[in-house]
């Protein structure tokens, strides 16, 4: 569960080099709207040993931080901009209506369990079997699920 | 084979240790997504999944995605309900494409059959576009300007 301790934010995949932002290509992250950008940025870097990348600023930069091979980026919500006139973004207004979520996938969940539980995580339940998987869920400071699950041995993608 | 280096850490789905994080989308139709995002961005279909529960794979750039129909409650979220984007209008998280060259990227995607919301607008820090999906869920695409880290 280490991370990387190099200073550069970079990413490979075979012979290509993914960073942030990149210079060449495309980096994929995955975008959240928070209420609080600082309180986020702690419970990703607490719990999950996430590197913070920058605290983003008062004039709309957002905060980064490096988990595992994603990208995760945090904003305060706000109106419709010209390039999204009919969107508003705001934290889940239903936390148990969900269209998406980040999925970590991991290869030993009952220690993950244990360890992110023993940092402040707050786990829906403990660890469950499901179809090809043991899974659980967490629920982020403003609400989001994140699915922890390990895929049992003898299916490929679960 | 589908795996990730960062640094000295080899990533792969699923993980034989450490972790693996991934973004996992409801969809109306599981084929229908993980051709769109295989054809759009050239994502690599690792499994279009099955009817009992096994979700479809698809690896773009350093991220997988996963895709699979909404449902109700499980034993492991007995009160959270998966349904596709039930109001395009309100959005808390999207899937955020960074790139090197956004008039490329525009063009090349809309070539494909991406639905762009508008071009490429000038935006604090970046410039900046986005499309729907299949199913409605937002995609940002964002080139950060040279003075910015992290746009």
């Amino acid at each position: 569960m280490s991370e990387s301790k190099s200073s550069a934010s970079q990413v490979q995949v075979g012979q290509k080099t993914y960073e942030m932002p990149p210079k060449d290509g495309i980096t994929i992250a995955h975008f959240i709207v928070v209420a609080d950008i600082e309180r986020s940025l702690r419970f990703y870097e607490t719990v999950f040993g996430s590197r913070v990348l920058s605290r983003g600023d008062s004039e709309g930069a957002p905060g980064y931080l490096q988990l595992a091979n994603m990208w995760l980026i945090v904003n305060v919500g706000g109106g419709p901009t010209p390039d999204k006139p009919k969107t508003t973004l705001r934290v889940p207004s239903d936390p148990n209506l969900v269209s998406s979520f980040m999925n970590i996938r991991v290869a030993d969940i009952q220690a993950c369990y244990k360890l992110w539980k023993s940092r402040g995580a707050e786990f829906i339940t403990e660890p469950k079997p499901k179809y090809g998987e043991t899974r659980c869920y967490i629920r982020d400071p403003d609400g989001y699920i994140i699915e922890v699950g390990q895929t049992n041995p003898d299916v490929t993608y679960g | 084979m589908s795996q990730v280096q960062v640094g000295q850490k080899t990533y792969e789905v699923p993980p034989r240790d450490g972790i693996t994080v991934a973004r996992f989308i409801t969809v109306a139709d599981v084929e229908r997504s993980a051709r769109f995002y295989e054809k759009v961005f050239g994502g690599r279909i690792l499994t279009i999944g099955n009817n009992e529960g096994a979700p479809g794979f698809i690896q773009i750039a350093n991220m997988w995605l996963i895709v699979y129909f909404g449902g109700g409650p499980t034993p492991d979220k007995p009160t959270v309900t998966l349904s596709v984007p039930a109001d395009l209008d309100y959005v808390s998280s999207f899937m955020n494409i960074r790139v090197a060259d956004i008039q490329a990227c525009y063009e090349l995607w809309r070539s494909r059959g991406a639905e762009f919301l508008t071009e490429p607008k000038e935006k604090y820090g970046e410039t900046r576009c986005y499309m729907r999906d299949p199913d409605g869920h937002i995609i940002e695409v964002g080139q950060s300007k040279p003075d910015f880290a992290y746009g």
